[in-house]
């Protein structure tokens, strides 16, 4: 028993000596240039390389400042950013999305209101959806990267085949799409299914959720459903919740909505005439469709609809226990410069800076909605909605639209969700 | 009986035999092409861009060339295996002497204790994982390999502990008895007599543990934020995000993954075998 | 979410029985069979991730599954597994006894080889036929080794399953597919609330320590 007991102490022994190690080279690397740790869950795609272009371009205008960029896996990565805060492990930059996201890591996260003058903030879009509240008079918690949408796209083409001028404004004039597009010989006209591409094979219903929602009520009622004055179980929204879960008995979609796969690749293949989904696929689908394919507002509103999803999505984070925030601050005050906006546009994003337009045309449509067409922007609802309920609606919603339950039974779950929660995470203030 | 009806009988014995033996070829073909589906998915689409694979026609490198440009995946592939030895080296020595204990020595409440140590093989790792992050950043362990290879052999010992035991107990008491009377002390016993013994069961352990921890995610996603020290599970998983999936690369990834758990069982399978076989059987 | 716990303790049996039945053929050594036994266990090197993925693509309504049975003509069938809440759960219980198979496998092959040929000699020479041998004989002796593969397949049934669940169904529909692990992962974990991550994790352990008493009584290692 006496060699267990060594080979453990010998162990341990060992395991100090290599700590003390570590300790001892992490304090002698001290320079005279700054370097900051800047983590996000990007993956390989535009926001990737648009991360990575204006890390390079802030470094040439700043050389005393580095930035290091950690790619860190995408699923559970706020967990792994929570993690991080209590090791003391965590990057000085981090990716951090908006709406109830930033609030619910505000502990987390340095207010950026003294480090930006008033002019750069006023060119911010959205900064409402990133201030504590949302009331950016409390300064804000993240600077976004992008403006992002929720967006219908449609198929020129099929739709041209099938008689029709234009995409569908509202629920009857979808209605009649659909048969049209059905004796057209398009088996789908919209096609639903796996979440594109995403690793995790459900569908996301809050892309249309946002869009039903949008149709009823106005982005300030958006606060009723998160404080329970807007039930969500109120007719209205059972009544538009119905509608949508019965467009696979009205022949308006793929009948296998909850598990087709590759959707996306369906939508470019000419398989199906709609898809529900966002401007990150714009690059994607105008590849494989040209001039074929254009967006819509889903018509998922009685009438006309008016809404558009149109929010700034993700951006940019400074820690509050990064060591370096005035030189953290800085590359943020970098993103609202035309030099910063000129970088995200070439990577295929919209710059959520005021008035900016994009390198694409399919997105400058999206921009025209609201810019031209005066479509009133909404938030994504799922980022205003406390994640509780929009867990249980992923699941409920799906399986509504999936014909197993009906629209009533899915929001009375995540009305249950909402109750169940303590009042402060309903209350007059916003809580993540 | 006619010498002609025993031919016939004899035939017909030979012909049902046959029968039945390309019956269970059948069973063992269709099994197989069930178990390599898989491995049949992933190359056939890694050898695709992301627009073959969305078309699903035509093939190329594109993916290797976009995997290996974006990922460090030798240096991962050397973290992964810095990793994966230590863990095992740890679980190693933790089973084989609390095997020993529990199963050859023996003590007051030894069962109580291998109760417990079986009930903890069954706790979510999800569940513990918070808790035993802020217990290592406390300690400064964070980042390091030292402080995964800890909780790896943390998660793998009571397993471990548990084939040993029974390893252990299937091993005649005549032979420490034996060992007793030549003046041997129980340390002795143990390194002289029963590891030797052990190799086979030594084996199982680690052919298992090594898939189990080589294959693991969220130890090495919490415990290695930095990518210097990234094993390539947690590389991988870099390249989704929350919109795109780029199921090519990730095929390639998964190929280039798999390749070293499954030499290992390759190369010990036969020892994996002889370990089971002593470690379970009576 | 524990009856689904529960219901998926229902696939260990099948997780069992069917290496254990492709175990007696390949013991019956017919040529090639060390290749079988290579090939058989080649998946379990292949992470939860991509088995998950591959699934979804094989029980989507438009998989490979619908193809298999459109072309021997039984497409009418037209399962779509996935989309309903009973189905999807059988789907994931069916790709956790192939993730289990080869594992399973390995060990009672390992358990063949203990077997005494002069046993199956004296039975041959009994007149025993070759069921009689396989039922009377090998499976008697392989109790121990069923008790092993029982044990390894529940662990991984406990704590394992949530990746093979988050990729194929993310728990659902509905709450089809979520067990008590995946809650944990999902509220607890994905969500930081790891507190109440940390407390179903009590009780988890308490649920399964109950089960561990019986199974200690199963094994009974010590005699």
């Amino acid at each position: 028993m006496r060699k267990r007991w060594m080979a453990g102490g010998i162990a341990l022994l060992a395991t100090v000596v290599l700590a003390g190690a570590a300790f001892a080279a992490a304090g002698a690397s001290r320079g005279s240039t700054v370097t900051l740790t800047l983590w996000h869950n990007y993956g390989t795609g535009g926001n990737a390389a648009a991360t990575n272009n204006l890390v390079a371009a802030f470094e040439k205008e700043n050389p005393s400042i580095k930035i290091k960029v950690i790619s860190q896996p995408s699923a559970n990565y706020f967990s792994l950013l929570q993690a991080s805060g209590i090791s003391h492990s965590g990057p000085d930059l981090a990716v951090m999305w908006t709406g109830l996201f930033d609030l619910k890591y505000e502990k987390l996260l340095v207010n950026l209101k003294p480090y930006f003058t008033a002019a750069e903030m006023a060119k911010i879009n959205g900064l409402k959806w990133v201030a504590p509240n949302f009331n950016p008079a409390k300064g804000f918690l993240v600077m976004p990267l992008e403006n992002q949408f929720y967006m219908g796209f449609y198929n020129k083409a099929l739709f041209k085949k099938a008689g029709l001028s234009g995409p569908p404004k509202n629920w009857s004039q979808l209605y009649s799409a659909c048969a049209k597009l059905k004796a057209a010989g398009v088996a789908a006209p919209i096609v639903y299914g796996a979440d594109p591409q995403a690793i995790q094979s459900s569908p996301y219903p809050w892309y249309d959720m946002s869009y039903l929602m949008g149709a009823i009520l106005s982005p300030a009622q958006f606060k009723g459903l998160y404080t329970g004055q807007v039930s969500w179980t109120s007719p209205a929204i059972v009544a538009q919740v119905s509608k949508w879960v019965a467009l696979p008995k009205k022949g308006c979609t793929n009948s296998d909505v909850l598990t087709k796969t590759d959707i996306l690749g369906a939508f470019a293949k000419g398989q199906a005439a709609m898809i529900i989904d966002g401007n990150w696929d714009a690059a994607t689908l105008q590849k494989a469709l040209g001039n074929k394919v254009a967006p819509f507002v889903p018509p998922f509103s009685d009438k006309p609809q008016q809404a558009v999803v149109q929010y700034s999505g993700d951006g940019f984070s400074l820690t509050s226990y990064s060591k370096h925030r005035k030189e953290g601050a800085a590359f943020l005050k970098f993103l609202t410069t035309p030099q910063a906006s000129k970088i995200i546009a070439a990577a295929g994003l919209i710059p959520d800076i005021l008035g900016s337009r994009s390198a694409s045309s399919l997105t400058n449509q999206m921009l025209d909605f609201a810019a031209k067409q005066h479509m009133t922007p909404y938030p994504m609802i799922d980022n205003v909605t406390q994640s509780e309920v929009v867990t249980t609606g992923s699941k409920q919603l799906d399986d509504a639209l999936g014909g197993n339950i009906s629209a009533l039974a899915a929001l009375k779950s995540m009305k249950a969700t909402l109750d169940a929660l303590p009042a402060a995470r309903k209350g007059p203030v916003y809580s993540g | 009986m006619s010498s002609l009806a025993v031919a016939r009988g004899h035939a017909t014995r030979l012909w049902r035999r046959r029968l039945t033996r390309s019956l269970v070829y059948l069973t063992l073909l269709v099994t197989t092409v069930v178990m390599l589906y898989p491995f049949w998915y992933m190359a056939d689409n890694a050898f695709r861009s992301l627009e073959q694979y969305q078309l699903q026609s035509g093939f190329s490198l594109d993916s290797w060339r976009e995997l290996f440009r974006t990922l460090p995946i030798g240096r991962q592939l050397v973290n992964s295996t810095i990793l994966t030895m230590g863990s095992i080296a740890l679980i190693l020595v933790a089973s084989t002497t609390a095997g020993y204990a529990l199963g050859v020595l023996r003590y007051r409440y030894s069962s109580a204790v291998f109760l417990l140590i079986i009930s903890s093989m069954m706790v979510p790792m999800q569940s513990i994982i918070i808790p035993e992050y802020v217990n290592l950043a406390r300690l400064g362990f964070i980042n390091h390999f030292y402080g995964a290879i800890l909780v790896y052999a943390a998660l793998g010992a009571p397993f471990s502990t548990f084939l040993m035991t029974a390893y252990f107990r299937r091993l005649p008491e005549d032979v420490i008895e034996a060992a007793l009377m030549d003046g041997l002390g129980y340390g002795r016993i143990f390194l002289q007599i029963m590891l030797p013994l052990a190799v086979p069961a030594i084996v199982t352990i680690v052919v298992l543990q090594f898939i189990q921890i080589w294959d693991d995610l969220l130890v090495g996603l919490l415990f290695l934020q930095t990518p210097d020290v990234r094993p390539i599970t947690v590389g991988l998983a870099t390249i989704p995000s929350q919109h795109l999936l780029n199921v090519p690369v990730l095929m390639a990834g998964s190929l280039i993954s798999a390749a070293p758990a499954i030499a290992v069982y390759l190369v010990f399978q036969r020892y994996l075998i002889a370990g089971l076989t002593t470690g379970v059987s009576k | 979410m524990l009856e689904n716990n529960a219901t998926i303790v229902l696939a260990i049996p099948v997780a069992i029985l069917l290496p254990l039945g492709v175990a007696l053929l390949i013991n019956s050594h017919v040529r090639g069979w060390r290749v079988f036994r290579s090939v058989f266990f080649l998946p379990t090197a292949v992470s939860w991730v991509v088995i998950g993925f591959v699934a979804v693509r094989f029980f989507a309504n438009d998989g490979i599954l619908h193809d298999l049975l459109t072309r021997v003509g039984l497409g009418f069938i037209h399962p779509d597994a996935l989309s309903h809440e009973r189905s999807a759960l059988i789907a994931v219980m069916i790709t956790f006894v192939w993730s289990m198979f080869g594992t399973n496998l390995i060990i009672f092959l390992a358990g063949m080889a203990t077997i005494d040929q002069e046993i199956y000699d004296a039975a041959k020479v009994d007149g025993a036929s070759a069921f009689g041998v396989m039922f009377r004989i090998t499976i008697p002796l392989l109790k121990r080794f069923v008790q092993f593969t029982f044990v390894i397949t529940l662990i991984t049934a406990f704590t394992a399953l949530f990746s093979l669940i988050f990729v194929m169904t993310g728990g659902g529909p509905g709450f089809g597919t979520t067990t008590l692990e995946f809650f944990i992962y999902q509220d607890g974990f994905a969500q930081s609330y790891f507190g109440l991550g940390a407390t179903a994790g009590v009780v988890l352990f308490v649920a399964v320590f109950a089960v561990s008493m019986l199974q200690l009584r199963l094994l009974r290692v010590d005699d």
